[in-house]
Formats: structure tokens, C-alpha cells, sequence
């Protein structure tokens, strides 16, 4: 993906691996809507649709990214003549006219118009058409049905570079923990300051649970031996373990349900309540009874991707929005946060979140509750880090969600990524001053999430990205995790075919671009370290073993599959010194805590995430791909004080 | 049994304007505050008097919390009486709707305002002679017909000192000048002419004392029928094309009348209709747009997804909120009205025609659509006092029926409709589709929607030019101090003191480039575009045509459905409008030049200060647009503090020591809401219910609470 010369044609360079099926020199693609058109060529390869503008105008790593689509991201192909209707292309129902215009229907909500200009290219029009249409179902993923093997073959080339890019500055990376070393885990619970809590490598050969990260976090009082006795009795063995920790001394945790067939004996409930309950005081259950489920989010997101890129003619706008239930779906997911954090920040309790698989819902829920209170994870390298520990080191299988996998596979597709984006970007949109990110950073993580050029979000779990590097790697034995960005040994030789992680955007964005990533009045520091916990505070209600359960905004009691006689009471009584605690509780206080955020989830508050969604409307797209900033006042601020600065310096005193 | 925290007997006397009569009051009631469904409130007293209903805080005499913005005239609790949507009565939970005479008394006050504020008040605690007659007394004077003598402006004139300074920038259109100076402006005097013919209201009393007809237009044409089929000027093109409105002649049932009616017309579409003038395009509002009557439906139902009651009800609708927003149509009435005005532009710009807008009275629709047109097209009306002389033009002095149409004077229903906040409601769209266009902000069409229910400013409380002049003269009052002396509401000193002005000023405006003027203004500018760069940064525009057949042809194909279902639900427009809309919108905006609003169906929302502003729920603490614009302010002055500086720097490079510059940062997290939420009253909704809570608490902590809110719920249920 090198930058294109200035030659008759720019030159292609590919992924290893791919070649130009066909291609059709000469064809324009439409910019916007009654506007003008960008002569070049139009290639299909094994791998992607991609459009080569002829005269490449200023920033080729923009138009990289916009007219490229990976194959499995066209959601639908349209041709079009002059003599015949449009046509759906399939790989079966293929082409009999040749085709005069072409428009590409993404899964990311583009819409890509391409066209012939009669000038004897028909034959080419016509091949590069049908192509496409074959290329696409056979290119879809293999992903990680086939273990150890991930789909791409991977012949000794050289993963793709950006030579000239100046990748060690780029920030992201370097600020952010990617969480595939101890010491990222080490440092971030440090970071939240959470005494009584420890990273175990109890599942660093993920013998534990394989779909679970290498390290844990687990309270100091549990023993690895004694941890181990407790991942039979959940499902997937995916047991409770730290997610974010509260300053004011509320834990966040999160786990699979209890596995229906586990009886554990005497031994082993001591060890999962020192685990689920410790002595942390009252344990709230959070389950995901009023979240959608994974098929409402798939069904809810075709439906508004229907309604956006206009396969449906719906006459009224509003009611045709409603019934998508995806905005009802972002504001339940939302709800849920706001009800968990305000349980975390208001009373001192831990919340663990459950879901039956916790690969899912989960991964939202922890990710969004984190954004509402820890004013770290809104900052850019802050958000990364969190997406990678909740969602990619957690093992959200984002090749089965997404959708990238072969037909033949069952196919359990849901966007619940997607979700989260746009619930994150609904607070953005309601604290723009709380975000150091912006629109244009989600909307490129959005579209990336379909790309296939990024580590990321192609597998599953941890173990099976560590397979798929070690089965490369044969020499190296016990560092599974070594990828693109090694801390230690900078990129390893040229035999590894490790695409990036994501974060790399300088691979795919212009520094221009990447700049529009920041806000500039997001958070002023970039890790503002969160106050340490008190400890010695811990134990509030007088130990009692309180468990409770959260469900569709109301608590009650309940007890542990394993408790044999209902719970006793809590003491209604709390000794004086605690209500007075460190943080006040929600119900008494006039404003939230700093740095908290209280997303308002009401129906006129939720709206719609116009510049994603609606990028196919023509009228859409001369609007910009991105929103405007204020980085063009913050820099005349900083130039301004640099010159002062500058004066004062030459002025004698 | 019920606690009661013995009220402290204080003092509290209302805060009276000159003029002002307090009529009735009422002691020990209690006022809920609104935004939870607890019985949580204030005790204080109630009183009515001949402007307002205000309720007064037995702690407000010590309220040392002033807001930053703040209302000089119309306080927290107050309602003028003007603002009074309805009034409901509680008997036994049940809720009815007080009009005139009362037989029972109710034991809560519900009184809906019609800038959307719920006020919900509890006389179970007041004498019982005390509700009867503060009952009695707000619904007979905020519900039944009054005089128009009888309304507070004429006592206030009367009574308070006129010092009204001239500073005001805003055109009143009351002087033959002032016409005049409008046709030199907008280069109209070439083929127009302000006439004198009405001095005396000789012609109508309907029409304003000077107005602008074209140079063909004689006097005896206009003497004919009252003013009635005579094309009236609006504004002219920078094209030389104008835009005109006209009443109709009504239905005629006698045919030789009709007749007669007919072959005038024809004769005056014929002089206007040649050269020097453009061709002549006519445009029946009554048949082009919804009537009145859905208007006022459409905004009746509309208004009702904001008025609520508690909590609950908010949360009812919340599921439905959608579609519930649809079904009212008042967004869709909108969406026509602005594709409306785009035609009009299109016809203007475009064609290079005169368009000639027809309406029964010339007063509702066609203010609305002219108006718009000139936001649309001239840049001077998007200024502050560009947009206040645009509303004396074609509103006060062009004869909008306020008095009718807000139902001032509860005379008729029928007559009533919100054509003026339709207006507003239709700019706000371009406000917030284009902030950089406008030197005013939402707040200010906000304040201004609000000053439609204030009587002390003459503006919104007559019918029309005449009837204003009439009822000047005070000769039916005592008075001998000579005429009244009204205030207008332009005078924004009036009710707001500088500070809270300053909210009213866009400070991202994009001001005209004057190349005359200092550097200073110049740089000023400059950064100001930087700002907004990329919304503009679409891409360079192409010539049109070039590959408009292909362009054609795969819209028709593949996307004309759905293009179609935005633009034109109904009927199908020409194309030259499709083209015009499109390729405008393919350019990068000129925020001097034309503006066209988007009228696709996602692009139409909801004015949410106007309308959720005293919602709660729908408030975010710390969040918003205003979040953002807070910070745009923090920096402004920064720039602005440090260019001050270099400039000083400069002038004097041997001053003294370095004074450091003055961060004016306010660092205070504002509500999505402000300058309208309650900040000081808002507290956090607890997310889930406490009851499972309580238990757990201290005890003590419990009676605390006891001892602040008066626990009213036992005797309530």
C-alpha cells in the first residue's frame, strides 16, 4: 500500500497473497451526488475491491481508505445499464448486460458508485463485474474454524509497511497497553490503584480457559491453587475476574453464569466465594435479562441498514427509525451502564456481570461502565487500551460477530462491536468536552473493524492469535503473544506474516487524519491517574455475605446457586463513620462526581449516528467525512503562545 | 400521620413593575418540584396580579444563588399571564380543566405553560377562603376574554418612567425612511416606490401606514379594493428579481363582482408581468401549504410530548418517542415550510423571476415564507438586527395578527395558531444547520419565542399597525401625560442585563469581511473560518454538466426511489429544484452568500432548548453542544487575551514586568440545558429505585431527610 507514484497508472501493490483477479482501466467513480466523477482503474483481487484514482490527488492514504472495500464487506452489488433494470449480482446470478454503472452497498454503510464511460471497455466492465461477484463469496473468511490456521495463506513476504511512516511516533501505540504481556496487566492495575487485587498467570498456557486471556486479575487472598478449583463451575470456565476498580472502592468484575451441571463441594465454595464475594461487601449481580440479544442486534442492524442505504422505501423517516430498534437497543445498553456505575460510585459494592458465555454483552457492558467512570479510558490511548482488554484480550469472537467468516460455517453473526461504537459514540456526542477522541477516530475504527488488513479483530481469543503467530514461529516457544509491536525485540524477521493491531493507523491514516483523531478538548492529561483507593474500608456491611441481584432496574436478593437456605438479612444497621464515607453516594449528592458521566437515555437524547450511518445518501457526503474540530482555534492558540514566548525570550529584563 | 415542618412566617412580598396590581394571594402552598414523582417541593405563597402569577419561596428572600442567566422581568416563578396554556384542577386524582366559573375547589393546581413549563402547587394546606379566591382569581384572569385596554402593557406604559434610549439598531419600518432605506439597500428602489397613499389609514386599516409597491402600481388601483389584489414588496434580489406577497380578494358569491375582481387582477399581472419587470410567478400559499388549522393541530400535539407532568409520564412516552414525534407532524410541516422557501429561492436565484406570494390576508404564511426567503438569501438578515428589522418588516408593521393568532385576549380559539414560532422554529433548523451563518444563537430565538407572552413590549400584542396607532393615544385612560410610550423587545436591556445578553451572541459568527477595516478584525476573522474548515472541505465544485447524464441516469435507476421519499413525498416538484438543491449542496458553503437548509427527513429535528429545557431527565450535567461552545468561548479569549498582548508587546516593547494573562476559565460543568436548566435544584436521578437501599442506610440519615423534604406521601396515596 505504498503510495502511488506519479506514473501513467499508480502502481498496485498488494497484500502477500493477493493477486488482481480483473481490472477495468478507464472507469470514474462518483464523488458525491450531481457532482463530478475521479477517473482511474477499477481492480478486484482475491482480497478486495479497490479503485485507483489516475490522478491520485495530495493524501493517498485517504483515498486508500475510502474507495477499497474488502470483500466482505460489500453487502450488495448493483449493476446498472441504460437497457435493462438494475441487477443484483450474486456469485450465481452473474451478469448479461454489460453493465454501465456499478454501485457497491457496504456492510459499513459506504456506498460506492462506480461507472463506464462508453469508450470500447465494455468487455473489461463487464469481466471486472462478474468478479467481484465471485471473488466475494469465495473470499470470505475461514477464520477460526480451522485452528492454527486463520484463512490468510501467508507465503515468507513482508507484511505491508509503510516505509516513510514514522511508526515509533506514532501515539497511540506507544501510550496504549495492548495487554499481551504481564507487565501491561501489572501496570494497568496498578493504574487503578486496586488493593486486594493481584494478576495471576494461572491461564497463561490457557489450560484454564481457553478462550481467556494469559492473566487474570483476582483477589491477592486467593491462591493460584486455590483459583484453579473454580473454573469448572462456569461455563466456558471463563470465571469472575476484575474488570475496573472504582476509586471510591467499588469492583467491577465480570464472568460466565454458573455452569448448570457444577456441584461444588466445601472446598471449592470457599474458593469461589473468596473469589466472587471476597470481603468486599455486598456482591451485585448483573445480569443481561433486558439487554438485546444477540439476534435482536443482528436483526435490529440489517434493519438499519436497510432503512440507510435505501433498500426499503419507507415513506416516514422517524417511525421507519423506530422500527429498527436500534437506537432502542444503544439506549438500553446504556441504561444498564448508568444503573452499574452508579452502583460502583454510589455504594461501595462490587458488581460482577454476567452473562452466560461473558464473550458478548459483556464486553459492551464493562467497556461502556468504564467509560462513564474512569476518566482515563476517554482518553485516545486510554479507549484503545480498553478496547483491547475487554474486548480483544477478553475474547469477543469478532470474526463469527462481524460476519467475516465463511457461508458454509452456522453462521451467529451480531454486530455487538458495532453497538459499542455507537453507544460510545452517543456519550461523545452528549460530553464532547469529556472525549479525547473524536468522531472521525470511532468512525475509523468502525470502518476498520471490516478490514482485513488488521490483527485485531480476526480472531477470536488470545490463544488462538498466539497460535496462529507460533505456528510461524516454531523457534520461538513461550512467547506467544510476540506480534507486529514487541516492546523488546522492535519487528521480528521477515519469515512472520503478523498483520498490525488497528492501533497502527498510521499504516491506513494520513498524519492529517490521525490528527482529527484528538480532540483537543478532550481530558487535558492524557492518564490522569485515578485517587488510590482507601483500604481497610472494605468490609461495610459487617462481612455479611450479601449477594443481590440487578435486573431491569431493581435489586433483590438472591442467593448463590450453591446456598442451600435463602441469605440472611444484611444488618440494617451501618455504623455511622461508613455512611460518611470517601464517596458520598449518589442518592444524597447534588452533582455526579467528578468524572462521571450520567448519559441521559431518554428518547430525544439518542440519535441517530448520522455521518456513519448515512454516508450512502449522496447529500451525506458532501458533508465531509469528518466533523469539524476545534483543532484549527487550539493550534492558532498554541502558535500564538509560542510567539509570545519567543518574545519574552529575545526581550532584555 | 404526617410531618409538617412548620412554615416560618416571613415576610415575602412580591416583586411589582410599575403599574403592576396585585390582585389576589394565597398563603402555605405548597409547590412540587417538578422533575421526580416525590412529593419533594417549597412552601410559599401565591400570588396573582395583573401580569403575572408568581409564586414566592418562603427561603427566596435569601437566595444569594443568583443564575447567570437570569430573566429581569419574568423570574423563575413567575407566569405572566399571557403565558398561561392551561390550567388544571385536581379533585380526588382526578384532573380537570378549569375555564371560567368554579363550583369546587381544587386541592392541586396543575397551570401548563406555553413556554412549557409545569407548575404543580398544593392549596391542601391553605385556607380555604384564601383558594377560592387565588383560584378563582388566576383562572378569571389568565382564562377569560379581557378588553385589549385591559392588558398589562397599558398600565405599564402608563406608569413606568420611559427611558428608552435610541440606540436601538433595528429598522423599525414606521417612517417612510426607513422603507426607502430597505429599497436602496437591497437595490429595489430601481423598479419599486414607497408610497404615502395609506397615511391616515386611508386605504386599510390592514395594511401598514408606508409600504412598497412596484413603479406601476397607481393610486387608484390600490385606493380600489382596500389594498386587496395589489402586489406588496418584500425584498429584491441582488438579481434585480423580487419577492411580493398579496391578500386576496375572498370567495365572491356575486359573479359580476368576481368578475370584476377577475379582470383587475389581470390587468395588474399584466403591468407587472412586462419588461422592466421579470416574469411574474404566483405562488397560492393557501393551496401550496397546510392550512392554519393543522398548524395549530400539528403544534397542539407537538406541545404535548414536552408538557409533563412527572417523571413517569416522561418515561411513558420514552419507548414511542419516534414515532410519537411523527404522528404529531409538526416536524413535517417544517420540512414543507422550508422546501417552500427553497423554491422561492430557486425561482429568485435561478429563474430570475418575481415571485408573487397569495394568501387570503397576506399576513401568516407569506410573513413566514418571506422571511425565511431573506434569512435564506440575505446574509444582513442573519445578523441580530438584520433578523429584528426583517421581524418589524414583515411582521409587526406588515400586520401578522399576534393578538389574534397567540390568543392574547382568549377572544377565540379558532383564530389562534403558531405561525410566528413556526418561523422561528424553521430558522432555528438553519441556526443549527449552519451556527457560523448567524451572529445569533438558539438561546436568542429561544428568549424571543418567550418574549411572545411578556406584555409589557408592544411587539407581540397587536393586530397591526393601526391598532397599535389607535390605542396609543391613551385617550380612554386617564392619563394626560399625552401618548403611551410602548417598549419594544428589542431593547434586550430590558430583561436581560449584559451578561445574560452576551448569550444571545453567536461568538463563532462568521463575520463579513470588511476589507476596510484594521488588521486586527481581519486575523479575527481568519481563524474564525480555520474553525470551519472542515465542514466546507466537501470538495471543489465541478462544472455542472459535465457528467450530468450519467449522474441522471444511475439516480433514476438505483437511488431515485429513496432520494425521492426525502425530497418529494408528495408531489413531484420541476427538476430545475432537484438540481438546484443538489448542486448547492455539492458546494462548499458561504456563509454570506445563499443558505439552503437540508430538508431530508433525518436533517429536520427537534428544537430541544425550546422544548426539553425543563425536562430533567433529558438534561445531561456537563454535557451538550454547550460543552463544546463553553470551550470555544475558553479559547476565544485566550487568542483574543494573547493577541492583546503582542499587540501591547509590540506598541510598547520596553514596558515593565510580565503580567500574566487572566485565564477566565470557568471551569464549572454546565448543564446540556443552560442558560435554562435549574442547576441549582437539579440533583441526580437516582438510577435505581432506593427503596432496596433504605434498609441498608443509616437510620439517622433517614430522619435527615425527614427533616428537609415534608413527607407528604402517606396522606397523598
Amino acid at each position: 500500500m505504498s503510495g502511488a507514484p506519479c506514473g501513467r497508472r499508480p502502481t498496485f501493490s498488494g497484500l502477500p497473497g493477493e493477486r488482481v483477479l480483473e481490472e477495468a482501466a478507464a472507469a470514474r467513480q462518483r464523488c458525491g451526488n450531481g457532482g463530478g466523477s475521479v477517473p482511474g482503474t477499477l481492480l478486484c483481487t482475491n482480497r478486495r475491491l479497490a479503485f485507483l484514482p489516475g490522478q491520485a490527488p495530495g493524501s493517498h492514504g485517504f483515498l486508500h481508505s475510502e474507495v477499497e472495500v474488502a470483500l466482505p464487506c460489500i453487502h450488495k452489488l448493483v449493476a446498472a445499464s441504460s437497457f435493462s433494470k438494475p441487477k443484483v449480482l450474486t456469485a450465481t446470478s452473474t451478469l448479461k448486460f454489460i453493465p454501465e454503472e456499478l454501485a457497491v452497498f457496504c456492510r459499513d454503510f459506504r456506498l460506492l458508485h462506480f461507472y463506464f464511460p462508453e469508450n470500447g471497455l465494455a468487455p473489461q466492465a463487464f469481466r471486472v463485474a462478474n468478479a467481484i461477484a465471485q471473488a466475494r463469496e469465495a473470499a470470505a473468511w475461514l477464520g477460526d474454524t480451522a485452528e492454527g490456521h486463520d484463512g490468510w495463506p501467508c507465503p515468507g513476504e513482508t507484511p505491508p509497511e509503510e516505509e516513510h511512516e514514522e511508526e515509533d511516533k506514532e501515539e497511540g501505540l506507544s501510550t496504549m497497553l495492548l495487554f499481551e504481556s504481564l507487565q501491561d496487566w501489572e501496570k494497568e492495575l496498578q493504574r487503578l490503584g486496586a488493593v486486594g487485587w493481584r494478576v495471576s498467570a494461572v491461564n497463561e498456557r490457557f489450560d484454564m480457559a481457553p478462550s481467556l486471556p494469559q492473566y487474570l486479575w483476582v483477589p491477592s487472598g486467593l491462591l493460584d491453587h486455590d483459583l484453579k478449583r473454580t473454573f469448572a463451575h462456569f461455563q466456558e470456565r471463563r470465571v469472575p475476574r476484575l474488570c475496573w476498580h472504582h476509586p471510591g472502592g467499588g469492583d467491577l468484575l465480570r464472568a460466565a453464569s454458573f455452569h448448570p451441571a457444577s456441584e461444588p463441594g466445601s472446598e471449592d465454595v470457599r474458593c469461589l466465594e473468596t473469589l466472587l464475594l471476597g470481603d468486599r461487601g455486598p456482591c451485585v449481580l448483573a445480569n443481561m435479562a433486558e439487554l438485546p440479544t444477540l439476534a435482536d442486534i443482528q436483526l435490529a442492524h440489517l434493519r438499519l441498514q436497510a432503512l440507510c442505504t435505501g433498500a426499503v422505501a419507507e415513506e416516514k423517516w422517524l417511525s421507519a427509525l423506530e422500527g429498527t430498534r436500534w437506537l432502542d437497543h444503544v439506549r438500553t445498553c446504556l441504561r444498564k451502564a448508568v444503573e452499574v456505575v452508579s452502583l460502583l460510585a454510589g455504594k461501595r459494592c462490587s458488581v460482577v456481570l454476567q452473562e452466560p458465555l461473558d464473550r458478548d454483552l459483556n464486553c459492551l457492558l464493562a467497556s461502556l461502565v468504564q467509560l462513564l467512570g474512569d476518566p482515563h479510558a476517554r482518553s485516545l490511548p486510554g479507549f484503545q487500551s480498553l478496547v483491547q482488554r475487554e474486548w480483544v484480550a477478553a475474547g469477543h469472537p469478532f470474526p463469527r460477530r462481524l460476519g467475516l467468516l465463511h457461508r458454509d460455517t452456522p453462521r451467529e453473526e451480531a454486530p455487538v462491536f458495532l453497538l459499542f461504537l455507537d453507544c460510545t459514540w452517543q456519550l461523545l456526542w452528549q460530553f464532547p468536552g469529556d472525549f479525547g477522541f473524536t468522531e472521525a477516530f470511532l468512525l475509523a475504527l468502525h470502518d476498520s473493524s471490516f478490514s482485513p488488513y488488521f490483527s485485531t479483530f480476526r480472531f477470536s481469543c488470545q490463544r488462538q492469535r498466539g497460535h496462529s503467530s507460533m505456528s510461524r514461529l516454531p523457534s520461538q516457544t513461550y512467547r506467544p503473544m510476540g506480534s507486529w509491536q514487541d516492546p523488546g525485540g522492535h519487528r521480528r524477521g521477515s519469515h512472520t506474516c503478523t498483520f498490525p493491531p488497528v492501533w497502527a493507523w498510521g499504516q491506513r491514516y494520513s498524519r492529517q487524519q490521525r490528527e482529527q483523531f484528538r480532540n483537543p478538548m478532550g481530558p487535558p492529561a492524557p492518564a490522569e491517574s485515578l485517587a488510590p483507593g482507601t483500604p481497610g474500608d472494605l468490609c461495610l456491611w459487617g462481612g455479611a455475605r450479601l449477594v443481590l441481584t440487578l435486573a431491569k432496574g431493581s435489586l433483590c436478593p438472591h442467593p448463590l446457586p450453591w446456598w442451600s437456605h435463602p441469605p440472611l438479612r444484611p444488618p440494617h444497621r451501618v455504623s455511622p463513620s461508613e455512611s460518611q464515607g470517601t464517596q458520598g453516594g449518589l442518592l444524597g449528592t447534588c452533582h455526579p462526581p467528578p468524572g462521571l458521566l450520567l448519559p441521559c437515555t431518554a428518547g430525544p437524547c439518542i440519535r441517530l449516528w448520522h455521518r456513519c450511518y448515512l454516508r450512502g445518501l449522496p447529500q451525506e457526503q458532501q458533508r465531509g467525512r469528518l466533523a469539524p474540530s476545534l483543532a484549527g482555534l487550539a493550534e492558532e492558540l498554541e502558535l500564538l503562545q509560542d510567539r509570545l514566548h519567543a518574545w519574552n525570550m529575545r526581550r532584555p529584563h | 400521620e404526617i410531618r409538617i415542618k412548620e412554615p416560618i412566617e416571613k415576610e415575602v412580598n412580591p416583586h411589582l413593575l410599575p403599574g403592576e396590581l396585585l390582585l389576589c394571594e394565597a398563603s402555605t402552598v405548597y409547590k412540587y418540584m417538578q422533575e421526580d414523582g416525590s412529593n419533594r417541593g417549597t412552601y410559599g405563597k401565591l400570588v396573582c396580579t395583573n401580569f403575572k402569577i408568581s409564586f414566592l419561596d418562603d427561603d427566596s428572600a435569601s437566595d444569594d444563588n443568583e443564575p447567570q442567566f437570569k430573566n429581569k422581568i419574568v423570574g423563575e416563578n413567575d407566569i405572566t399571564l399571557q403565558c398561561v396554556d392551561q390550567i388544571y384542577g385536581v379533585y380526588d386524582e382526578k384532573k380537570k380543566l378549569l375555564t371560567g366559573q368554579l363550583r369546587k375547589y381544587p386541592e392541586k393546581l396543575i397551570i401548563y405553560c406555553k413556554d412549557l413549563r409545569v407548575f404543580n402547587f398544593c392549596l391542601r394546606y391553605t385556607k380555604e377562603e384564601e383558594v377560592k379566591r387565588i383560584v378563582s382569581g388566576i383562572v378569571h384572569h389568565s382564562q377569560t376574554p379581557k378588553l385589549l385596554k385591559r392588558l398589562f402593557l397599558f398600565s405599564y406604559a402608563s406608569a413606568a418612567p420611559n427611558n428608552t434610549d435610541g440606540r436601538n439598531q433595528t429598522v423599525m419600518f414606521e417612517t417612510l425612511e426607513d422603507w426607502r432605506d430597505e429599497l436602496e439597500r437591497t437595490k429595489g428602489n430601481v423598479k419599486y416606490k414607497a408610497v404615502t397613499t395609506n397615511e391616515g389609514y386611508s386605504v386599510s386599516e390592514k395594511l401598514p401606514l408606508y409600504f412598497v409597491v412596484p413603479l406601476c402600481i397607481s393610486e387608484e388601483s390600490i385606493l380600489k379594493y382596500e389594498g386587496r389584489g395589489i402586489p406588496i414588496w418584500c425584498w429584491s434580489c441582488h438579481n434585480g428579481a423580487a419577492l411580493l406577497k398579496m391578500s386576496a380578494f375572498p370567495k365572491e358569491q356575486d359573479d359580476s363582482t368576481s368578475q370584476m375582481q377577475k379582470a383587475f387582477l389581470d390587468g395588474i399581472y399584466k403591468t407587472i408581468s412586462k419588461p422592466p419587470y421579470e416574469l411574474l410567478k404566483l405562488d397560492d400559499l393557501s393551496s401550496s401549504l397546510p392550512s392554519l388549522q393543522d398548524i395549530q393541530t400539528a403544534y397542539t400535539r407537538f406541545k404535548q410530548l414536552f408538557l409533563i407532568d412527572n417523571s413517569t409520564d416522561f418515561w411513558a412516552t420514552d419507548v414511542k418517542w419516534f414515532s410519537l414525534l411523527e404522528s404529531t407532524n409538526w416536524l413535517e410541516i417544517i420540512r414543507r415550510v422550508l422546501k417552500k422557501a427553497i423554491e422561492v429561492a430557486e425561482c429568485l436565484e435561478i429563474q430570475h423571476t418575481n415571485v408573487l406570494l397569495i394568501e387570503e390576508s397576506a399576513t401568516d404564511l407569506c410573513c413566514v415564507i418571506s422571511s425565511l426567503v431573506q434569512v435564506m438569501m440575505d446574509s444582513y438578515s442573519r445578523t441580530k438586527s438584520g433578523f429584528q428589522s426583517l421581524i418589524q418588516k414583515e411582521w409587526v408593521i406588515g400586520g401578522h395578527r399576534f393578538l389574534d393568532r397567540c390568543n392574547h385576549l382568549h377572544k377565540s380559539e379558532k383564530e389562534e395558531a403558531p405561525v410566528f414560532l413556526l418561523l422561528l422554529n424553521c430558522v432555528w433548523q438553519l441556526v443549527q444547520q449552519y451556527p457560523p451563518a448567524f451572529e445569533f444563537t438558539e438561546t436568542y430565538l429561544t428568549v424571543l419565542s418567550d418574549s411572545l407572552y411578556v406584555p409589557i413590549f408592544s411587539t407581540f400584542f397587536f393586530n397591526s399597525q393601526h391598532q397599535r396607532d389607535t390605542n396609543k393615544s391613551g385617550e380612554s385612560l386617564k392619563t394626560q401625560s399625552g401618548p403611551f410610550r410602548f417598549l419594544t423587545v428589542w431593547d434586550w436591556a430590558v430583561q436581560f442585563d449584559p451578561k445574560a445578553q452576551a448569550f444571545l451572541n453567536n461568538p463563532l459568527y462568521a463575520e463579513k469581511p470588511k476589507p476596510d477595516k484594521s488588521q486586527r478584525k481581519t486575523a479575527r476573522f481568519k481563524h474564525q473560518r480555520q474553525l470551519s474548515l472542515p465542514l466546507t472541505q466537501a470538495k471543489p465544485s465541478t462544472k455542472r454538466g459535465f457528467f450530468r447524464e450519467e449522474t441522471d441516469h444511475l439516480i433514476k435507476n438505483i437511488l431515485g426511489k429513496r432520494i425521492g421519499k426525502f425530497i418529494n413525498s408528495s408531489d413531484e416538484p420541476p427538476n430545475s429544484l432537484r438540481e438546484f438543491y443538489d448542486s448547492w449542496h455539492s458546494k462548499p458553503v458561504d456563509y454570506h452568500g445563499l443558505l439552503l437548509p437540508r430538508i431530508d427527513g433525518p436533517e429536520i429535528k427537534v428544537w430541544a432548548q425550546r422544548y426539553l429545557r425543563w425536562i430533567p431527565e433529558a438534561q445531561l450535567h456537563g454535557g451538550g453542544t454547550i460543552a463544546t461552545a463553553a470551550k470555544i468561548l475558553d479559547l476565544m479569549e485566550e487568542v483574543q487575551s494573547l493577541q492583546v498582548k503582542m499587540d501591547e508587546e509590540h506598541s510598547q516593547a520596553v514596558s515593565g514586568d510580565l503580567h500574566s494573562v487572566p485565564m477566565l476559565r470557568n471551569s464549572a460543568r454546565l448543564s446540556s440545558l443552560f442558560p435554562f436548566a435549574l442547576l441549582q435544584r437539579q440533583s441526580v436521578k437516582p438510577a435505581l429505585p432506593t427503596s432496596t437501599w433504605k434498609d441498608l442506610e443509616d437510620e439517622d440519615d433517614l430522619v435527615k431527610r425527614d427533616d428537609e423534604f415534608v413527607d407528604l406521601s402517606g396522606d397523598m396515596l
